[in-house]
């Protein structure tokens, strides 16, 4: 049947005239896409080399997780990438010094027992506009903070903030914070113009609506301003005419959304000049020709932590097991698979940072140790449920491969544990329920001083995680350390907090594991490319 | 006699509008439409609704998330005190006004974000189907004719290969070959990141580029459709060729086909008056369904190609667990089926009466 249906077609259609109009068709499709290609091909190609030199312009690729421009709602990356670029702030950090706050906009002192500091503008500043940046638009901008109840007020809790005069600002507080230079420098608690903002809708109260004109045009004073922005797709900054510091190099930066496969690629082809995604394992291939690996290490902790009442830790619960546990780990095979630049600190406080811990004898790869320990524990053999998200990279380091070689060493040491991967998108709810065993997290520096990571102490946030109460035996180990560490004047106050991540790390449930590598790809035709753990990068020095 | 009945036609005519049967068959599908729409938004809110995550852990900070103020805050404004039931009620109404909630994760409104979004997916598809309609329908007639011959089987290897290679993979290859290694085409994104878009009109940036007359423009937009349009098209023009020859293989078996060539008619008759015409009903549900399931989202395509379009804006927010996006591109999908399946339908009553007279 079908041979005979072969046959009728072949003597119906002559090949030739169906190759024709065959042909013809995608002759003309051939010829439209062509058409394109020609198009395309020559601004395409030449994207990147076109905008090295005719238009002066930056394009750098990052994976977005931008919500919003408006710096008293933003707590994301690519949101600090952008506040701190366009919105100057009361102190900064210089380079790669993360242990001093230095002024930016205004000099700052402490009096009354380290209760207030005051704020000194230093010299001119001016919004993009051609306003000088005056007191009222420093408290104006922190009460901005504070009354619209985001994810950043947190940073101003306790904090009274009063305009003194045109030139000065003072904020009290009911005990000293000695953080608070430091807390300043947050990307989110940058110094919008309050006139401008007031006209857009703006108030100090959650009713605050300036958050749309802040996402279209910006109302700072720092480098660069704002010129477009798609929170999915795409930033573009173009330089502020009255920036008071020195004029950066490039006239217009463009920030794009791409995913860190495409960066490589775009990278290397001179479509992008800067690459913020790419993973250190990746970059690695990437150092030599047209491109250049810039490393850093990262602000991130990667920890472990497991339940420390029995409830939900279980036998996990037991000081001795974590104990193991800290000593069954190999860290060095944690530093190879989060690749060149990744470190290990000694405690929760990130190495950058005052009052970081180097090194810890409670924290050493001893798997003889480990077994000893062990079987002190109540632990006999049980499967412990070790939660972590599947699907989320730290700088490019997949928390899967940390999990998996967790596992794997604490199988050598005896110890079942069993992988509970899941989504970020449920994940982040399960680990805020409280109830996990055992987790594999990881924390982001709010401001780089020690005291935020107080956090990690009893009865605070990402102890509540792993049920560590203040009340439990280890809790009350570890409060008088607590205590030292808030109350520690400027001159003992390092060695506090390490004292206090030391005892942490002797009894605690929480196990720091290691600090990823920050790599940043760059083309060798920019220079004075500096990672920051904090704000990503200071595009007005990018040369 | 009253005024309504003077004015009211004879009995038979309004006998005979009620009866037509293409107005009967167009009311009956806009009514099961409407059905098939309301039981989107039901399904979508069940499903987001169960999904075992608190929507406040995609929108706070670990700090913010611990401040019992700004939770209940948060809550309040996404309206999650309610009980389900009144939030179904509650977005049905909104829903009624255009109205699709707001996104946690631009914190645009739903509908502001999809009308961005949705044009630079539609560009895209637009493009993507004129290519696979010509190539796929042409090299599928093609291949039926001279079945079981070398050009058949080679184009049958060719729609095989088409259809089976992953089309991330696929972005990926063609990424690399011909921006990377080649340099022919350009790469991510719909534009060369040195140039402005052109106005918005209509969304489509070649259109809009031709409108304001961005010649350069229009040919950098051309040319960043090439690339994701190629792997998408290799993929679709697979399915229609296979889809097409199959069809005109039915239809040349079929009586009438024989009737005409015994009647003398010509080849180019024949295969135009009679062969497509037989085939076209099923190439027809075909191209509908392949033109939906690109306004759909290509979301491995987008995300390689950097392409903002729905595909890339429905990833990000079933990662950032951002539910009203989730629904929102849930119904406009829903809805970009429903109309085209509602046009296919109306197109098949239009080309067969038989349809519609069943």
């Amino acid at each position: 049947m079908m041979h005979h249906a072969r046959t009728r077609a072949e003597a119906a259609w002559p090949g030739r005239r169906t190759l024709g109009l065959a042909g013809l068709t995608i002759a003309a499709v051939a010829l439209a896409a062509c058409g394109s290609v020609a198009a395309g091909s020559g601004s395409g190609t030449g994207g990147g080399s076109a905008s090295t030199t005719s238009s002066n312009t930056l394009v750098i690729d990052s994976t977005f997780d931008l919500k919003t421009a408006d710096p008293a709602r933003s707590y994301e990356f690519t949101g600090e990438l952008l506040a701190h670029n366009i919105y100057e702030h009361a102190t900064t950090f210089e380079g790669t010094d993360l242990t001093k706050p230095v002024p930016q906009l205004t000099n700052f002192a402490w009096s009354n027992g380290d209760e207030t500091l005051t704020l000194t503008l230093d010299g001119t500043h001016r919004f993009a506009d051609g306003t000088p940046v005056t007191a009222a638009d420093i408290a104006f901008s922190y009460q901005r903070v504070q009354g619209i109840q985001g994810s950043p007020s947190f940073l101003l809790d306790g904090v009274t903030v009063k305009e003194v005069n045109a030139t000065t600002v003072t904020l009290t507080t009911k005990a000293p914070d000695l953080a608070l230079p430091a807390i300043l420098a947050n990307p989110s608690l940058g110094i919008v113009e309050k006139k401008l903002v007031l006209a857009h809708g703006g108030s100090t109260t959650p009713q605050d609506g300036a958050e749309k004109f802040l996402n279209t045009e910006s109302a700072g004073s720092a480098a660069y301003q704002i010129d477009s922005l798609s929170i999915t797709s795409q930033i573009v900054l173009k330089r502020n005419p009255y920036y008071a510091g020195p004029k950066p190099k490039w006239d217009k930066i463009v920030i794009q959304n791409v995913q860190p496969e495409t960066q490589k690629l775009n990278v290397q082809t001179g479509q992008a000049q800067i690459a913020l995604d790419i993973s250190p394992q990746e970059a690695k291939s990437l150092n030599g020709g047209g491109t250049k690996v810039i490393s850093g290490i990262s602000g991130f902790t990667v920890y472990s932590f497991f339940g420390a009442d029995k409830a939900h830790g279980k036998a996990a619960a037991d000081p001795n097991f974590v104990a193991a546990v800290r000593h069954a780990i190999n860290y060095q095979d944690l530093l190879a698979i989060a690749g060149t630049g990744s470190v290990q600190a000694g405690g929760v406080v990130p190495v950058q940072f005052a009052g970081s811990l180097k090194s810890d004898p409670s924290d050493t790869y001893d798997p003889a140790l480990a077994k000893q320990l062990l079987a002190k524990s109540s632990y006999k053999g049980e499967p412990v449920t070790y939660l972590y998200a599947s699907d989320v990279t730290v700088q490019g380091l997949q928390l899967q491969l940390v999990a998996q070689a967790i596992q794997a060493d604490l199988a050598k040491a005896g110890i079942n544990l069993k992988l509970e991967p899941q989504p970020a998108a449920t994940y982040y709810s399960t680990l805020r329920s409280d109830t996990a065993q055992a987790a594999l997290a990881y924390w982001g520096p709010d401001f780089p001083d020690a005291s935020n990571y107080l956090a990690f102490t009893p009865g605070q946030g990402v102890a509540v995680r792993a049920n560590w109460t203040p009340a439990s035996a280890t809790g009350k180990l570890v409060a008088p350390y607590v205590t030292a560490a808030e109350n520690a004047p400027q001159a003992t106050r390092d060695q506090a907090y390490q004292a206090l991540q030391a005892e942490m790390n002797k009894v605690g449930p929480i196990i720091p594991l290691l600090q990823p590598a920050q790599s940043v790809v760059t083309t060798t035709n920019v220079s004075n490319v500096v990672p920051s753990p904090m704000w990503l990068l200071d595009l007005d020095s990018i040369q | 006699m009253s005024h309504q009945q003077a004015l009211a036609p004879p009995a038979d005519q309004v006998r005979g509008r009620r009866a037509h049967p293409l107005a009967r068959y167009i009311a009956a599908r806009l009514g099961i439409s409407v059905l098939l729409l309301w039981g989107i938004t039901l399904v979508t809110f069940i499903l987001t609704n169960l999904v075992p995550a608190d929507p406040l852990a995609a929108v706070l900070g670990d700090q913010a998330a611990a401040d019992p103020v700004i939770v209940a805050q948060y809550r309040k404004q996404m309206g999650l005190n309610a009980p389900l039931p009144l939030q179904y009620w509650h977005y049905l109404v909104r829903l009624l006004h255009g109205n699709l909630g707001t996104s946690a994760q631009t914190r645009n409104p739903v509908a502001a974000d999809l009308a961005t979004v949705f044009p630079a997916t539609a560009e895209l598809s637009c493009f993507v189907l004129v290519a696979s309609v010509l190539l796929g329908v042409g090299l599928g007639l093609y291949a039926a004719l001279r079945h079981r011959r070398l050009a058949d089987q080679v184009i049958r290897f060719a729609s095989v290969t088409g259809i089976s290679m992953p089309t991330f993979w696929l972005a990926l290859l063609a990424f690399y070959v011909f921006f990377y290694k080649l340099r022919w085409l350009p790469g991510s994104g719909r534009l060369d990141p040195t140039l402005t878009p052109p106005p918005h009109v209509t969304g489509f940036y070649t259109i809009d580029a031709a409108l304001a007359g961005q010649w350069s423009v229009l040919g950098n937009a051309l040319g960043h459709l090439v690339l994701p349009g190629l792997v998408l098209t290799l993929y679709m023009m697979g399915l229609l060729v296979r889809f097409t020859r199959s069809a005109i293989l039915d239809v040349l078996n079929e009586p009438y086909v024989t009737a005409a060539r015994a009647k003398g008619l010509g080849p180019g008759r024949i295969i135009v008056g009679y062969v497509l015409r037989g085939a076209l009903l099923p190439i027809l549900t075909m191209v509908g369904l392949a033109f939906g399931s690109l306004l759909s989202g290509a979301v491995l395509t987008e995300q390689v190609f950097a392409w903002n379009g729905l595909g890339q804006y429905a990833f990000l927010a079933a990662t950032k667990l951002d539910l009203q996006a989730i629904m929102g591109v849930a119904i406009v999908v829903g809805a970009v089926y429903i109309v085209i399946n509602f046009i296919v339908d109306l197109l098949t009553g239009v080309i067969d009466p038989r349809v519609r007279r069943g």
